[in-house]
């Protein structure tokens, strides 16, 4: 088996045409990862130069009303993640900027692919796309004509008639074939890890391990099931058109039904019913009773009691900020209940989506790609938390500092200082670590392994139907 | 053998030829598919529309009813008095609606990018964040729906591909085009009647697909221009692949060379060029982070602070109010003054888009150039332009509200400073020349 692997490689070092389109391949891959990182680059450096900017604004707010302050608001920008160069995931498509102010929590808007006219379906050329588009092309053809050269040529009688096993000569024609995709997504790591010495860390290095892992096990599936279909067939053009057929149906067709026939099983709401349903329950209660004004006369009498007084201008602090805070946090549970619910949805589409790999690998790849890359909806949905959440700090700062920040109820012209405002603390996003999120990929990577199996066995299979003499 | 006998036996070779039939089969289905997809967000986009409109209908019927009844102040928010121009108009429902063509059918472009229905207020931009697209999963808007121009665009050159890969290599490789030379008049002509068999098959395809399409969404009624411009450009696109395929062909010698060169062309064209191009703008010109825009927040905490700046560019935007009864009496400018202010944080707006709009003509000017060298994207432009779902139509109906917005703020401050009293007719009058952009 060694020596026939040899053999192989020997003569993908003699054919011209391969090393040609290899050579080729690997410069539209250095100069992939190499423009990749300089967008990435230049994404956050505009990005940084954005939140400075906005961050020196507050900072100099002079004097406001703290209620003001929340109307006033402040913007989060998505950063970029450092595996952005190598796959984009759903970045193009989800919004850059959102706006976090009092009363409301607002999606994220401004998408890159909302500011100009259509360019390419596939995303911009990062590693991703070559990798998950034009590799698995390349190991079609190699392991087509590598079968289909012997059977043609009628070296296979030879090589069995010297007392080698067809079943080893397949494998180690599978495992050559293999070994060219495994280097070419090697060199992919390779120079991305080049680029980005620097920043590599055990959490990045992981990432890209499973990056690594979840695209050799596509490989493998392709190559070797490319390889069972060439001993299978006794007509070469029918292995090629069939192996051809199973790629395009894999990876343009399917992905895009499935997808589509996923949003059709868990639907998501319109907009304009979105937004009604969360009117509805702010203004009604969330159980269609207690509409806001009981609510505020209800914290009245509340906190009257709790102060010993019977007026709200005889309380030592401003009632008004209480409120705000409490119809805040009134609006939190509206707003879980609804954006809750639309993430339910979309954790019940991605399950479904992924259990498509069952029949079609390519979904378990592309799930893996760029969840491993921290740029799939999972990761988006996480960030749109932590703003979330940090909306909601940042605005009972504001309400605290209405309430107990030394105004009376109704003084609206009161401000707080300059040093309240430098106090309140900046967005910082904190990225959701790989061994939280791993459990949610496991899915992908225990389907790409039963492919593996599945196509080893179909391998040994059409070998064992594979006619030689 | 005449030209004419060989283009009909090749329909032999294809009906005995199964993988070529799934491989046909299989691009109908995906065509039919897509059709439905378009036709299905089409009818989605207009039931949305129907519905805004009946809730825009009711809500006028319901402020209509309180001109009527005399009941023009609320009781609970005695500050609120619809005989004034800021609260009439105030509760003036009014939603411009971006209707989308039959064509969407066809493509669906980029239309789940943007909104298509928006509320105009006062205060309302272009840009608002309602302005967004519909709720969505972006793993899905990555993908992209399978429509019409994906099945034309993507899959038509693969179907062409499956079709037309073995022709002559096969006779090649067996040794058998000596024969055929002997047997035909010419090498190339009978090439290119099997060659031609194909496209016309493919063709034929394709206009029963768009015929199927024009059926779904009443295309020949409402947007026959739209089907002839389609079917155009969806000949003009089987045309240019058909002519890079040909000569592959005509110089191949080999099946493997031969789909090789074919599948690469494809890969070329379909991903790697307008990927290496889309790298490339956004290299050129990033992703835009509205900071802009976002000074507007500013910019608007500025004006309110200096009353006398404010009053100066409310005089510099409608000099006209300087005449009026209401700059005249110290009692209701001040009223007056505040209830303007929408009007002036309108022209920041507008001020702090023009950059903005300008970065994005930029980025499409700069994919135009492309056009030459990245035929994908030409035509995948093309056949959103057609079907109204091109970045373009979104920017005009951008236009409109911006329009709508100029004239509610105009209207507003000329009617506060002319201390027009509101009554039903005027109401009325309002929902009319409100909702309209010219």
């Amino acid at each position: 088996m060694w020596k026939i692997f040899k053999n192989e490689w020997l003569y993908y070092r003699r054919t011209p045409w391969l090393l040609g389109i290899s050579f080729g391949f690997v410069l539209v891959l250095f100069l992939s990862i190499a423009m990749g990182n300089y967008q990435t680059h230049k994404q956050a450096l505009r990005h940084q130069a954005a939140k400075e900017d906005l961050r020196k604004k507050w900072e100099s707010i002079d004097a406001m009303n703290p209620h003001s302050a929340a109307h006033y608001g402040t913007y989060v920008f998505k950063p970029t993640n450092l595996l952005s160069s190598l796959d984009e995931g759903v970045n193009s498509v989800t919004g850059n900027v959102l706006r976090v102010e009092g009363h409301v929590q607002n999606e994220i808007v401004h998408s890159e692919a909302s500011q100009m006219q259509a360019v390419s379906r596939f995303g911009k050329l990062k590693s991703s796309l070559l990798l998950q588009y034009i590799v698995p092309i390349l190991l079609i053809f190699l392991a087509f004509s590598s079968i289909s050269n012997e059977k043609r040529n009628g070296r296979l009688k030879l090589l069995i008639l010297q007392g080698a096993k067809p079943i080893s000569l397949t494998f180690a024609k599978t495992l050559s074939i293999w070994f060219y995709g495994i280097g070419l997504l090697a060199l992919t790591i390779l120079a991305y890890s080049f680029f980005n010495l620097n920043d590599l860390n055990a959490e990045v290095f992981g990432r890209i391990t499973f990056f690594f892992l979840s695209y050799s096990l596509y490989y493998f599936i392709i190559t070797a099931l490319t390889v069972f279909f060439a001993t299978l067939w006794l007509n070469p053009t029918i292995a090629l058109t069939s192996m051809l057929g199973i790629w395009i149906i894999w990876t343009i067709f399917l992905p895009n039904i499935l997808m589509s026939s996923v949003e059709k099983w868990h639907e998501l709401p319109s907009r304009n019913e979105f937004k009604a349903a969360m009117k509805e329950d702010r203004s009604k209660g969330l159980d269609g009773h207690n509409p806001s004004d009981e609510r505020k006369k209800e914290l009245e009498k509340k906190v009257l009691k709790e102060y010993g007084v019977d007026s709200l201008s005889q309380l030592p602090i401003n009632f008004d900020g209480l409120v705000m805070q409490k119809d805040e946090e009134y609006g939190n549970k509206v707003w879980d209940k609804h954006f809750g619910a639309l993430r339910k949805v979309f954790s019940e589409q991605k399950k479904s989506y992924q259990w498509g790999g069952f029949i079609n690998p390519f979904i378990s790849l592309q799930n893996a790609s760029m969840g491993f890359a921290g740029n799939d909806n999972l990761h988006h949905q996480a960030f749109l938390l932590q703003v979330e959440s940090y909306r909601r700090d940042f605005i009972k700062m504001l309400n605290d500092q209405h309430a107990y920040g030394g105004s009376k109820t109704g003084e609206w012209g009161w401000k707080a200082d300059n040093e309240f405002f430098r106090s309140v603390p900046e967005f910082e996003y904190h990225p959701i670590a790989l061994s939280t999120v791993f459990p949610r990929y496991g899915t992908d990577l225990l389907v790409l392994a039963i492919w593996s199996i599945l196509v080893s066995g179909l391998i040994a299979l059409g070998t064992r139907k594979m006619q030689i003499l | 053998m005449s030209a004419l006998t060989v283009f009909f036996y090749e329909g032999k070779h294809f009906f005995n030829n199964p993988f070529k039939i799934i491989a046909i089969t299989l691009f109908i289905i995906a065509g039919i598919y897509g059709l439905n997809n378009g036709s299905s967000l089409y009818n989605k986009q207009k039931t949305a529309i129907e519905k805004i409109q009946d809730k825009s209908e009711t809500e006028k019927q319901k402020y209509l009813k309180r001109y009527e009844e005399g009941k023009l102040a609320d009781e609970n928010r005695p500050w609120i008095d619809m005989s004034r121009p800021f609260w009439a108009i105030w509760y003036t429902p009014t939603y411009h609606l971006k209707s989308p063509s039959p064509a969407m059918v066809y493509s669906i472009g980029q239309a789940e990018q943007y909104g298509f229905y928006k509320r105009i207020t006062f205060w309302a931009s272009p840009y608002d964040s309602d302005m967004a697209e519909e709720i969505a999963n972006p793993e899905r808007l990555q993908n992209g729906t399978l429509d019409f121009a994906f099945v034309l665009l993507f899959l038509s050159p693969l179907l062409l591909l499956i079709l037309l890969y073995n022709i002559k290599s096969v006779e090649a490789e067996l040794g058998f085009l000596p024969l055929i030379e002997v047997q035909t008049a010419s090498k190339n002509g009978w090439l290119l009647a099997r060659f031609s068999f194909y496209v016309v098959f493919s063709i034929l395809a394709i206009i029963a697909l768009m015929v199927y399409g024009a059926i779904l969404n009443g295309v020949f009624q409402t947007a026959p221009i739209a089907f002839a411009q389609m079917l155009l450009y969806s000949l003009l696109y089987l045309t240019f692949w058909s002519v890079l395929y040909f000569f592959i062909l005509k110089y191949g010698k080999s099946i493997l060379g031969n789909t090789l060169k074919m599948v690469g062309l494809w890969l070329l064209f379909a991903f790697v060029v307008p990927a290496a191009v889309h790298q490339s703008i956004s290299i050129y010109k990033p992703v835009i982070l509205m900071t802009d825009f976002i000074e507007v927040r500013d910019k608007q905490q500025d004006l309110y602070a200096n009353d006398s700046l404010f009053q100066q560019k409310l005089v510099d935007l409608f000099p006209e109010i300087t005449n009026s009864p209401v700059y005249q009496d110290s009692t209701k400018i001040d009223l007056a003054r505040n209830y303007s202010a929408s009007a002036l944080i309108n022209e920041l707006k507008k001020e702090s888009i023009q950059p903005i709009e300008e970065e994005s003509r930029e980025k499409n000017r700069l994919i135009k150039y492309t056009y030459w060298f990245n035929p994908l994207t030409f035509f995948q432009n093309k056949l959103n332009s057609i079907s109204r779902t091109h970045y373009q139509d979104y920017q005009t109906y951008r236009d409109e509200i911006q329009a709508l917005i100029d004239k509610r703020t105009s209207v507003l401050v000329k009617e506060l400073w002319s201390d027009t009293k509101v009554d039903k007719e005027k109401y009325l009058e309002y929902n009319e020349v409100l909702s309209k952009t010219n």
